[in-house]
């Protein structure tokens, strides 16, 4: 049941993050600019370095990888990349500093929630996360 | 409440030297992606040329790839102590290195040549296209430190 509880809440977060995302973009006093959206690409891509890292070593008793440490910095790539994104965007007076001050809180709440789940997944075995 | 922060020891719950690689990964990627979103956010503002020459964009380049080149090769292919004997040994692996740190000094010493010829020296009314430049190849050049010295080789084994 630990595993439906983690589920429930991490969700509960995702919707928060994209919550704030969204009202960074709608918000009619923003000038309901949508150029935010952008930083959902960097949301589906922020997991996939690491998965295909996970995969591709086999889990001995190294304590590390070089093939792991590659992914991890990919993965600090693209999220620095979504919080520069909308700084960029507020800075080339595409959207406003509000704005951009609420998609960087969506940004922090959406990757600590991808965050827990790895941390919650992916390390106990009865919940078959790992054999994706 | 003086005993409060007693309880927390934070050296003993979490053990740093198993962390050491991730923690030395994760700073390297912050100090590489913020260079380069730093010089993104000097091309959006500065589109003109007079502004912001485009020909400044390549001292980054080099840098980035002297970053791939430095991080290509282990130390300990470097130091001969490695199983597997590439195409070209520890000889090849010491001329890779040479060449990329060569690289990686090359960069960071144009930018400033960029920062002072081309913007101080000329006493142009915007200086911060060549901070930025600056910048930019500062933060790749020590993430390419950290990424390569920050990990340490004795986790992998």
């Amino acid at each position: 049941m630990a595993g439906i509880k983690a589920l429930i809440s991490l969700s509960f977060g995702g919707a928060i993050g994209l919550m704030f995302l969204m009202l960074g973009c709608a918000l009619p006093q923003y000038n309901s600019q949508y150029w935010p959206l952008f930083v959902l690409f960097f949301y589906i891509l922020s997991p996939i370095p690491y998965c295909i890292a996970r995969r591709l070593v086999d889990e001995t008793d190294a304590t590390s990888n070089a093939c792991k440490e590659l992914a991890i910095f990919l993965t600090t790539g693209i999220v620095v990349s979504a919080f520069g994104l909308p700084i960029v965007f507020a800075r080339a007076q595409l959207i406003l500093w509000g704005a951009c001050a609420l998609v960087l809180t969506g940004n922090t709440v959406i990757f600590a929630t991808i965050l827990g789940f790895f941390l919650v997944f992916g390390s106990n075995d009865d919940f078959s996360w790992q054999q994706w | 409440m003086s005993g409060f922060l007693e309880t927390m020891r934070c050296s003993e719950c979490v053990d740093w030297g198993e962390k050491r690689n991730t923690i030395a990964s994760v700073a390297a990627g912050v100090l590489f992606f913020t260079g380069w979103w730093i010089i993104i956010d000097a091309a959006v503002k500065y589109p003109q040329m007079e502004d912001f020459n485009h020909s400044y964009h390549a001292c980054g380049v080099i840098a980035t790839i002297a970053f791939l080149m430095i991080n290509a090769v282990s130390n300990g292919q470097v130091r001969g102590d490695s199983y597997s004997e590439g195409c070209l040994g520890q000889t090849g692996a010491r001329i890779w290195l040479f060449i990329g740190f060569m690289m990686a000094f090359g960069s960071l010493i144009a930018s400033m040549w960029i920062l002072f010829g081309g913007y101080v020296v000329k006493e142009k009314p915007l200086v911060y296209p060549g901070i930025a430049v600056f910048f930019q190849n500062a933060f790749i050049f020590f993430g390419g430190l950290v990424f390569k010295f920050g990990r340490t080789e004795d986790l992998w084994q």
